[in-house]
């Protein structure tokens, strides 16, 4: 098993970005929510998508926008009426997921950065 | 480039330097990884128990704080009884931690569990350990490199954990994240066990190194001057790295850039993170490291002053988060690779875990004193200036570095 060093760590790299993948592919099924949810939730279109198509299929699935998530193919919507993640998967949507606590995890070397930060992007 | 010595061909392939070093690389992964997604675990774990989200974030601070301790130690371990051994012992204590965690209705259990025991785990199974066995593993003119590689990969575990905690937080409720990653920990066993082959218990020195026992070379490590110097401008990296973490969001958000803009930019210096901790150990490789190490520094205090002093837009953001991530952790295969100058790979673990103390102590008051300061003065300005000018400081004590074997620990 002999590999130059460069090449090692782009195989490894991308041996673990795949595996990674992977694994977020299948815990984004698990976590995606059931057609009749309804509430605050996030929708999920392909990257890429342009701005005018994702307001298109919010519009017609009664989606009310709350905010954007800082990326054009998430957007965090809402509405009281039941079924709108099965709304959203019609109109296109990949997916609506429950709000996550996404944070700018980046703390190196001190994981109390991790929890300060969290509770401020709440 | 190859990672090959030319006896590899007559052993298994999982004890070949290139199996070893991907073995630590995943162990660096894992390790990094699992603790980077403890952020998302505040509000549930906050909510189901009805506690402030002081009780969670104080057991983060234990956390730290007994990572940083813990690390000397384990590394003493390690330097005693092998890497490999220690990594284990410390993938069984993370996990059992992360259970308690899971489990417990007790905040001061949960401290016991998420404070102590993952800290120890976490200081356990760090990719200090880890650089340490790749350092005695290859031969010394790519031991820079391997130092990059182990550090580039715990910053690639981070940034793609993190996700993934959140997603496993969303799929299956906080309990049963954290038991999933618990048990994820148990993989840094398997990824360890290649490096038994890197015993050091009972070991002789390795030629060219004088025969000390583990407490003389403490002693002489702290008497010899460039050890002091490197210690104390690691302290500078600790304060720097910390400060922007926790403090930086809240100063964009002040001058109007949306959070869901800073996460981006704060993700971005993780991903730059990855790239700017290899390209540091290559460089390491080539010449002398206490130079680029300074230079890192100077540039990081360079970089922050500009950035304060231009008006805060969403382009010079996104710009000092990249730059930033680039040298987030370059200074680490640096740092590494001057102890190993200065004092051989037989204490390696151990002295850099004593330099790690001093890491751990600037990230603590790069977290409290900037809060304390903001508080006083309604301000961040003070504590970006402080940042400043600890980062010449570290620029001037990282340069009169003299890059030999210290006295006494070379034969004569």
């Amino acid at each position: 098993m002999k590999l130059a060093g460069h090449r090692l760590a782009l195989v490894l790299f991308a041996g673990v970005i795949v595996v990674w993948l992977i694994g977020m592919a299948v815990v984004m099924r698990h976590a995606a929510l059931p057609p009749d949810a309804s509430g605050t939730m996030l929708a999920v279109f392909e990257p890429g998508t342009p701005e005018d198509e994702v307001f298109a299929a919010l519009t017609r699935a009664d989606a009310r926008i709350v905010k954007p998530s800082g990326l054009g193919f998430i957007w965090v919507v809402s509405s009281q009426q039941p079924g709108l993640a099965g709304k959203l998967r019609r109109e296109g949507a990949l997916g609506a997921y429950r709000e996550l606590p996404v944070s700018p995890v980046i703390a190196g070397c001190f994981a109390f950065a991790d929890a300060k930060v969290a509770s401020l992007a709440q | 480039m190859t990672t090959e010595a030319p006896t590899d061909d007559h052993i298994p392939w999982y004890h070949t330097v290139t199996a070893m070093i991907v073995a630590g690389c995943l162990v660096a992964i894992v390790n990094f990884g699992v603790r980077s997604t403890f952020g998302f675990f505040t509000v549930p774990v906050s909510e189901a128990h009805g506690w402030p989200r002081e009780i969670f974030s104080f057991a983060m601070a234990m956390q730290n704080l007994i990572w940083g301790i813990a690390t000397p130690i384990a590394g003493m371990l390690a330097d005693r009884y092998g890497s490999a051994r220690v990594l284990m012992a410390g993938a069984v204590i993370y996990c059992i931690g992360m259970l308690v965690m899971a489990y417990t209705d007790s905040a001061s259990v949960f401290n016991l569990g998420g404070g102590l025991l993952v800290g120890v785990g976490i200081a356990f199974s760090s990719f200090s350990i880890v650089m340490a066995a790749l350092g005695r593993i290859v031969p010394p003119d790519r031991r820079s490199w391997a130092f990059g590689i182990a550090t580039a990969s715990g910053s690639l575990g981070q940034f793609i954990f993190a996700p993934l905690g959140a997603m496993l937080v969303s799929a299956y409720g906080w309990q049963q994240a954290l038991v999933i990653l618990a048990v994820l920990s148990l993989l840094i066993i398997l990824f360890a066990a290649p490096l038994l082959k890197q015993n050091t218990s009972g070991s002789r020195p390795t030629p060219g190194e004088a025969d000390l026992t583990m407490k003389a070379a403490i002693g002489l490590a702290f008497g010899h001057r460039s050890y002091v110097l490197l210690v104390s401008g690691f302290f500078v990296c600790g304060f720097q790295l910390a400060f922007i973490t926790v403090h930086m969001p809240a100063y964009l958000a002040e001058h109007g850039i949306s959070k869901e803009f800073a996460g981006l930019a704060m993700g971005l210096i993780g991903l730059f993170n990855v790239v700017g901790s290899y390209v540091s150990g290559i460089i390491g490789g080539r010449g002398e490291k206490h130079v680029p190490l300074a230079f890192i520094y100077l540039t990081r205090a360079a970089i922050t002053a500009t950035f304060v002093l231009l008006p805060v837009t969403e382009t010079t953001t996104l710009l000092f988060t990249c730059s930033m991530g680039l040298l987030w952790l370059s200074t680490v295969p640096l740092t590494m690779g001057l102890v190993t100058v200065m004092f051989g790979t037989r204490y390696m673990a151990t002295l850099y875990g004593f330099v790690f103390v001093s890491h751990q102590i600037g990230s603590f008051l790069g977290v409290w004193l900037a809060g304390r300061l903001y508080d006083q003065f309604g301000s961040y300005d003070i504590v970006w200036w402080l940042s400043v000018g600890l980062g010449v400081f570290a620029f001037i004590v990282n340069l009169p570095i003299r890059e030999k074997r210290a006295p006494r620990f070379a034969t004569a």
